[in-house]
C-alpha cells in the first residue's frame, strides 16, 4: 500500500525563485488498486511520482510504501527500494537512445547480479509481453513513439515490480497507441498490480477498474 | 562478486562514444609510449656506460692554461708513481682527427704499445685481430663506424692520416673493436703513443692527460686532493665524476626529450580536464535513468572505473610493449639518435635489454589512475544528485 502524508515540496527553498510544487497532499492507494493523479500540466503529478519513487526527497511530510517510510532514504537504500518495488514508466520513456531495445530492458537487472541465463530470459519475458521482442536488437533512437513507449514499459516491468508509477504515458502517443496502453494497463491491474497513473489525458477518467481519482491542482489537493 | 553484464554494459558504453574514447586512447598510447622509449633507452645507455665507467682508470689528470686543456709534461709521471697508494701510472697521448672525405671527427687515442697487460687486454675486445700486423710499428685498432667508413673511402687495410706539415702517415689496421663496445669505440682508433704525436704534431716529452690507477676505492679522493696540492695548474678527475658526469648527459638529453613530450602531456591533460570538468548532458542523463531504474552510486562508479581502466589500461599494456618492441627489438630508430652523441658516426649497437619494474611502475602511476579519477570523480558527483534533478 502508498500510503503519502501531508506532503510538501518546495523547490529552491530560500531562495528568490523559490517555489511551491505540493502543499499537504495526503492519498492512498491500496494493493492491487490503480488510482490516476490528474490535473492540469504543472500542478505537481510528477513530483508526487517522483516522491513516492524516493527519486526525490519531500520538503516535509511522509510517504509510506508496504509500511515503510521511503521518504527520507539515504540515496544507496533509495537506489534499491526502487529496485525492487518500482517499475517508473517515464513521459518522455528516458530510455537510453544509443542502446538496443535488449540493453535498455536489461538495465534495471545489471546490478542485481542476476546469472546471464534468468536475465536474459526476464528480459525475453517482458519484450514479448509488450510485443518489442522481434526489435531486440534495434537502437532505442531507432524506434517508433509507440515502440519506444512499449520499451519503457518492458525495461519497468523486468523486475517484476509491485508498484507501477507512470508519468503521462500517453502524452507522446497518438490515439491509437493510447488506446493499446490502455490494454496494457488493464492487463497490468488484473496481474494484481498498484498502479497509480499522472495524467491530464481524459481516456483515463470514469474508467470501471479505476479504483480512485485523485486531482491536483496547482501542487493543492482539490 | 564479479558483474559480467556491468563489464560488458561499461564495454558498450566504450563503443557507444567510439571517436571520443578512440582519441583519448591514441593520446593515451603516444603519451605512454613516447615516455616509456624514453625510460627505456635512457636506462640502456645508462647501463651500457656503466659497465665502460668500471673500465675507467681511478684518476685522470689534465693540465689546464687559461681554462682550456694543454699538454703535460711526461717527467710528471714519474712524481705521479711515487705517491703512496697509486699503483700505475699511464701517459695518454689522444685527440680528434677530422677526416674531410667523410666529414667525420675521429678519436685518434695512442697508448703504450710496451705496457705489460696491453696486447692481451686488446684481443679481449677486438674482432679480427691480425697479430703479425699488430706486432710491427704503425698499426692500429679502429671502432666499427671507423672501419666503415674506411671502407667506403677505399681504406681496407690501412689509411694515410694527414700530419699537421702536410707529409701522409701510413698506418695498418691491425683488427676492429667488437660490437659489444661500440657504444665507446665506434669512433675510436688506437694506436701506438708514438704515431698518436706524430700525427698531432706533439713533441717527444709531451703527453695529452695521465691516468693512474688507485687498488683501494677510499684512496682515491685522499690521492686527487694531494695532486692538486702538488699540480695547482691540474685538474683531477676521479672516476665518480666521470660517472656522475655521463649521467647527467643522458639525463640532459632525456631532459631535452622530455621537453618535447610535453606537447604530447599537454594534450593529455587537456583530456584530463575534459573529464574532470563535468560530463556531457547525454552522460549525465544516462546516469540519472541508471539511478531511476535501481542502480546505486556504487554501481555507477563501478561501471565508470571498468570504462576507465579498460581504456587506460589497455593503452597502457599495448604501449609499453610497443615501446619494448620499438627499442629492443627495432633499436629506437629515430629516437636514439637524439641520445647517442654528436659523432657523425651513428653507432650501430644493440641497446641491452633493461626492463626495470620501477620504470614501468611510475610510469603507470603518473598516468592511468589519474585518468581513472578524472573520469570517476564527475560521475560521482552526477550520480550524487536526486535522480529526478538529472533526469529532467
Amino acid at each position: 500500500m502508498i500510503k503519502v502524508t501531508k506532503v510538501n515540496k518546495v523547490f529552491n527553498q530560500g531562495k528568490i525563485n523559490e517555489t511551491v510544487a505540493l502543499k499537504d497532499i495526503s492519498f492512498e492507494v491500496k494493493d492491487g488498486e490503480l488510482a490516476i493523479l490528474k490535473g492540469p500540466s504543472g500542478s505537481g503529478k510528477s513530483t508526487i511520482l517522483s516522491i513516492i519513487a524516493a527519486l526525490l526527497k519531500p520538503t516535509s511530510g511522509d510517504v509510506e510504501v508496504d509500511g515503510k517510510k521511503i521518504a527520507k532514504l539515504p540515496d544507496n537504500f533509495a537506489s534499491l527500494y526502487r529496485r525492487e518495488n518500482i517499475g517508473f514508466i517515464f513521459q518522455k520513456f528516458n530510455l537510453i537512445p544509443t542502446l538496443s531495445v535488449f540493453e535498455n530492458v536489461i538495465l534495471p537487472l545489471i546490478p542485481s547480479n542476476l546469472s546471464k541465463q534468468e536475465i536474459e530470459q526476464k528480459a525475453k519475458q517482458s519484450m514479448e509481453k509488450f510485443s518489442i521482442y522481434h526489435k531486440k536488437d534495434d537502437l532505442a533512437k531507432n524506434l517508433s513513439g509507440g515502440e519506444q513507449q512499449r520499451v519503457a514499459i518492458a525495461r519497468a516491468l523486468v523486475n517484476n515490480p509491485k508498484i507501477i508509477l507512470a508519468d503521462e504515458p500517453t502524452a507522446n502517443l497518438d490515439a491509437k497507441l493510447s488506446s493499446s496502453f490502455l490494454e496494457f494497463v488493464k492487463e497490468l491491474h488484473s496481474e494484481k498490480k498498484t498502479i497509480l497513473i499522472a495524467t491530464h489525458d481524459p481516456i483515463f477518467f470514469g474508467l470501471d477498474f479505476v479504483s480512485s481519482e485523485i486531482e491536483i491542482i496547482k501542487g493543492v489537493m482539490k | 562478486m564479479f558483474n559480467l553484464f556491468l563489464f560488458e554494459y561499461a564495454l558498450s558504453s566504450l563503443k557507444r562514444r567510439g571517436a571520443k574514447n578512440i582519441f583519448i586512447f591514441v593520446i593515451f598510447f603516444i603519451l605512454i609510449f613516447l615516455l616509456s622509449s624514453i625510460f627505456f633507452i635512457s636506462n640502456s645507455m645508462k647501463y651500457e656506460l656503466s659497465q665502460t665507467v668500471d673500465a675507467l682508470p681511478d684518476i685522470t689528470i689534465q693540465k689546464l692554461e687559461a681554462g682550456r686543456e694543454q699538454n703535460i709534461d711526461i717527467d710528471r709521471v714519474d712524481k705521479l708513481s711515487e705517491i703512496p697508494g697509486v699503483s700505475e701510472v699511464s701517459p695518454r697521448v689522444w685527440g680528434y682527427y677530422y677526416f674531410k672525405n667523410a666529414g667525420a671527427n675521429f678519436v685518434v687515442v695512442g697508448v703504450d704499445r710496451f705496457s705489460p697487460n696491453y696486447k692481451k687486454s686488446i684481443q679481449k675486445v677486438v674482432d679480427k685481430f691480425d697479430s703479425v700486423i699488430f706486432d710491427n710499428n704503425d698499426t692500429m685498432i679502429v671502432g666499427k663506424g671507423v672501419k666503415d667508413i674506411l671502407e667506403k673511402n677505399y681504406y681496407d687495410k690501412y689509411f694515410n692520416f694527414i700530419k699537421p706539415n702536410g707529409d701522409l702517415k701510413k698506418i695498418k689496421i691491425a683488427g676492429t673493436f667488437k660490437g659489444s663496445t661500440v657504444l665507446e669505440s665506434n669512433d675510436i682508433i688506437l694506436l701506438s703513443n708514438e704515431n698518436a704525436r706524430e700525427i698531432f704534431g706533439m713533441k717527444d716529452d709531451e703527453v695529452t692527460d695521465i691516468t693512474l690507477r688507485v687498488p683501494n676505492p677510499k684512496e682515491v679522493s685522499k690521492i686527487a686532493s694531494k695532486i692538486t696540492i702538488m699540480y695547482p695548474d691540474c685538474r683531477v678527475i676521479t672516476k665518480n665524476d666521470l660517472e656522475i658526469s655521463y649521467n647527467n648527459i643522458f639525463d640532459y638529453k632525456s631532459g631535452i626529450f622530455l621537453s618535447l613530450f610535453i606537447v604530447a602531456l599537454f594534450t593529455f591533460f587537456i583530456i584530463i580536464y575534459d573529464k574532470s570538468s563535468g560530463l556531457s548532458s547525454d552522460e549525465k542523463r544516462e546516469i540519472g535513468v541508471q539511478k531511476a531504474v535501481g542502480w546505486r552510486i556504487g554501481d555507477i562508479l563501478l561501471q565508470k572505473f571498468y570504462e576507465a581502466g579498460i581504456l587506460s589500461g589497455m593503452a597502457f599494456v599495448l604501449s609499453i610493449t610497443f615501446s619494448i618492441f620499438y627499442v629492443y627489438i627495432l633499436n629506437a630508430p629515430i629516437l636514439r639518435s637524439v641520445f647517442t652523441g654528436y659523432s657523425i658516426l651513428k653507432p650501430a649497437f644493440k641497446l641491452p635489454f633493461v626492463v626495470d619494474l620501477q620504470t614501468i611502475m611510475l610510469i603507470f602511476f603518473a598516468t592511468v589512475p589519474l585518468y581513472i579519477a578524472a573520469t570517476i570523480v564527475p560521475s560521482w558527483f552526477a550520480a550524487t544528485l536526486d535522480a529526478d534533478e538529472v533526469i529532467r
